[in-house]
C-alpha cells in the first residue's frame, strides 16, 4: 500500500477517534477513546465490533488496528489491555501501532481489548495507583494515558452474581470475576459485555485465521509470576527457543504452561479452541504491589514502564522468530521499529512515541 | 561459566567416560515436577545435537530402548494440575520411573535448568528426592565460592543444595549460568563432534 493511502486510513482511524471522543461526551455508554497515533506502518483500522455487531456502540467496543506487511505471512493478534491496570501491555501495543512496520505477514493490534476496564481504576490490587500517567515526548509534549482496571466497569454490566460460572466449563470463581476478560474466555455472542468481547476476540481469530495470538500482561513485583512466558501446551516449544534466546540477551524470563483444570484464560481457551499458538507475557508492575504507596507506575527503579515494554515485545519478537524457526516462514510474521528494542531498556518511554 | 565439580570429573573423547559412567544415545527427556524446564532441556539437546525424544511425564513403557534418561527437575503448580496429579503422586511416579530405568541398566542425568525461580518447597522435595539417583547433575546456579553474575531470580543453587547433593552422594555436577550452557555440557557429556559451519 502506498504511504499516501496509508496516511488517509491513519488520518480516517484519527478523526473515528475523535467523534468517538465526542460522542462519548454525550452518549455515556460509548467506547473510551485514548492517545493512540498511529503511525505508517498501519494500513487500516477497524473495530471490534465488526467481529460481534452487538459491540457497536458500547463501553467494550474498541480500535483494532492492522499492519499489513509487504511479504505474506502468517497473522499476530497483539493484545494489550485484557487488565487495562497493567499497563506494559496497553504501551507495548500502543508504541507498536506508533512506530512498528509490519515485514511479513499481518499484525492485529487492540491496544484496549477490555476497552470498559480502561475508563477507571477502582485500585483493585493498590488504592494508591493513579486514575492517569504521563510521558514526555522527545518534541517535549506531555502525553496522558489511563491506568485502567483489572476488570470491565460495573456500569456496563449486570451486577455480579455471588458465584460466577464460567462458560462452558462450570468452573466457579468468585462472582466479581464475571467482569474479568480474561476469565470469560471463550465467551458468547449474546452474554455479558465481558462475555461479548471475548467472543468478538475468538471472530477475529477465526476470521482472520491468526496463528499467534500474544496477550500482554503484568503481575506485582513480587509476584510468582512476574517475568513469565505462559504458553498453550501447543506451544511449549515456541514458548522454549523464546525463553532461551532472551536469557541469552539477557531478559531472565520463567516458563509456564497453561493449566489444564483452570478456565477462562486467553492462554488456554485459544489454544485449546483455535488454532493460534497462543501466549501470554507477565512484565513486574510495582502498581500492582500493595505495600507500595503511591507507586510510581512509570520510572520506579526496580521495574520502569520502558523496561517492562521492552520485555513484552523483545519476548514477542522472540516467539515470532521461533515460530518461524519451528513452523516455517509461509506462516512468519516479522517486523521492524526504527530504534532498538535495547534502547528501551533505561529509557524514557515517552521519547519512543509519536 | 561451565564448571565440572565431584567425585568424578567429566572427560573428553568419543566414547565419553564420567569417571566410570559411560553416557550414550538415545536418550529420553522428561520432567518430574512437570515444569516447563523439560521442553527447555529438549531444546538444549536439539543444540546439542543430540538424538532425543521428549516426552512431559514418560511412563514406564516408554524407557524402553533409551540408553540415558534426562529428568528435568521442578515443580510446576499448573504442570501438576495438568497432570491431574499432587506432588505425592508425582513422587510415586517417578521413584517407579527411577526404579525402572535403573533395571533396564539407563543412566540418569539431573538436571535444575530455570533457576531460583524454580525453587522452593515442593521443588525442593522433588530436588532433595530424585537429584541423589542422578549419575550426573547439571544445575543453572553458583558454584562454591565462585561470585554469581547474572540475575540473581536465575542462581538455582544459592544456598548450595545441589553442591551439598552432589559432594554427600559423590555424583559429578556442571554449573552453569544459563540454561543454554547446558549445551556444552552434553556435547561433551556425550562426545558430540563439533559440526561444520
Amino acid at each position: 500500500m502506498r504511504k499516501a493511502t496509508r496516511s488517509a486510513f491513519v488520518w480516517i482511524g484519527v478523526g473515528v477517534l475523535l467523534l468517538s471522543a465526542t460522542c462519548f461526551s454525550v452518549c455515556g455508554t460509548a467506547p473510551t477513546s485514548h492517545d493512540v497515533r498511529p503511525g505508517y506502518g498501519v494500513s487500516e483500522m477497524r473495530w471490534l465490533s465488526d467481529y460481534l455487531p452487538a459491540l457497536e456502540g458500547t463501553a467494550g467496543d474498541t480500535p483494532i488496528y492492522v499492519l499489513r506487511g509487504g511479504e505474506p505471512g502468517g497473522a499476530l493478534l497483539l493484545l494489550g489491555g485484557t487488565h487495562a491496570n497493567e499497563i506494559a501491555g496497553v504501551m507495548a501495543a500502543t508504541l507498536f501501532v506508533e512506530r512498528a512496520t509490519v515485514t511479513r505477514g499481518t499484525v492485529y493490534v487492540i491496544p484496549h481489548a477490555n476497552n470498559s476496564a480502561s475508563r477507571y481504576n477502582s485500585g483493585v490490587f493498590n488504592a494508591t495507583t493513579p486514575e492517569w500517567f504521563e510521558l514526555t515526548t522527545g518534541a517535549g509534549e506531555l502525553r496522558r494515558f489511563r491506568y485502567g482496571d483489572r476488570r470491565t466497569h460495573p456500569e456496563d454490566q449486570e451486577p455480579d452474581p455471588d458465584v460466577f460460572v464460567h462458560y462452558p466449563s462450570g468452573l466457579e470463581l468468585d462472582g466479581d470475576e464475571a467482569r474479568n476478560l480474561n476469565r470469560n474466555h471463550p465467551g458468547i455472542p449474546d452474554g455479558t459485555l465481558t462475555q461479548q468481547i471475548s467472543y468478538a476476540l475468538f471472530a477475529l481469530v477465526n476470521e482472520e485465521e491468526v496463528d499467534i495470538l500474544v496477550d500482554m500482561h503484568e503481575s506485582s513485583l513480587t509476584g510468582r509470576l512476574a517475568n513469565t512466558l505462559v504458553s498453550h501446551p501447543r506451544a511449549v516449544d515456541i514458548a522454549a527457543f523464546a525463553v532461551l534466546d532472551l536469557e541469552m540477551d539477557g531478559i531472565a524470563l520463567k516458563q509456564e504452561v497453561s493449566s489444564e483444570g483452570f478456565f477462562g484464560l486467553s492462554h488456554r481457551e485459544f489454544g485449546d479452541r483455535t488454532d493460534a499458538f497462543a501466549f501470554l507475557i507477565e512484565s513486574a508492575n510495582p502498581g500492582q504491589e500493595a505495600s507500595i504507596e503511591n507507586p510510581d507506575v512509570v520510572n520506579d527503579p526496580r521495574s520502569p514502564l520502558a523496561d517492562r515494554v521492552q520485555l513484552q515485545l523483545r519476548t514477542v519478537e522472540a516467539i515470532l522468530a521461533n515460530h518461524a524457526l519451528l513452523e516455517g516462514t509461509t506462516s512468519g510474521i516479522s517486523f521492524t521499529l526504527p530504534f532498538a528494542l535495547t534502547e528501551l531498556h533505561g529509557g524514557n518511554l515517552g521519547m519512543f512515541m509519536r | 561459566m561451565l564448571g565440572v565439580f565431584g567425585a568424578f570429573a567429566a572427560a573428553q573423547g568419543d566414547d565419553v567416560q564420567t569417571g566410570s559412567l559411560t553416557f550414550a544415545q538415545p536418550v529420553l527427556i522428561t520432567s518430574i515436577g512437570q515444569s516447563a524446564g523439560a521442553a527447555q532441556a529438549r531444546v538444549v539437546a536439539i543444540k546439542a545435537g543430540i538424538d532425543a525424544a521428549y516426552t512431559q511425564r514418560a511412563t514406564i513403557e516408554e524407557l524402553e530402548g533409551f540408553a540415558t534418561l534426562i529428568v528435568v527437575l521442578g515443580a510446576s503448580s499448573k504442570g501438576l494440575g495438568a497432570a491431574g496429579v499432587n506432588i505425592d503422586g508425582e513422587i510415586a511416579w517417578a521413584t517407579e520411573l527411577l526404579d525402572k530405568a535403573r533395571e533396564l541398566g539407563i543412566q540418569v542425568i539431573a538436571m535444575h535448568i530455570e533457576g531460583g525461580a524454580r525453587r522452593g518447597p515442593s521443588s525442593d522435595e522433588i530436588i532433595t528426592t530424585f537429584a541423589p539417583h542422578g549419575d550426573y547433575l547439571i544445575v543453572k546456579g553458583s558454584m562454591p565460592d565462585v561470585q554469581w553474575t547474572a540475575d540473581e531470580s536465575a542462581n538455582g543453587n544459592a544456598d548450595g543444595l545441589f553442591t551439598t547433593i552432589a559432594t554427600e552422594n559423590e555424583i559429578p555436577i556442571a554449573y552453569i549460568d544459563a540454561t543454554l550452557g547446558a549445551v556444552d555440557v552434553l556435547i561433551e557429556l556425550f562426545g558430540i563432534p563439533p559440526t561444520e559451519d
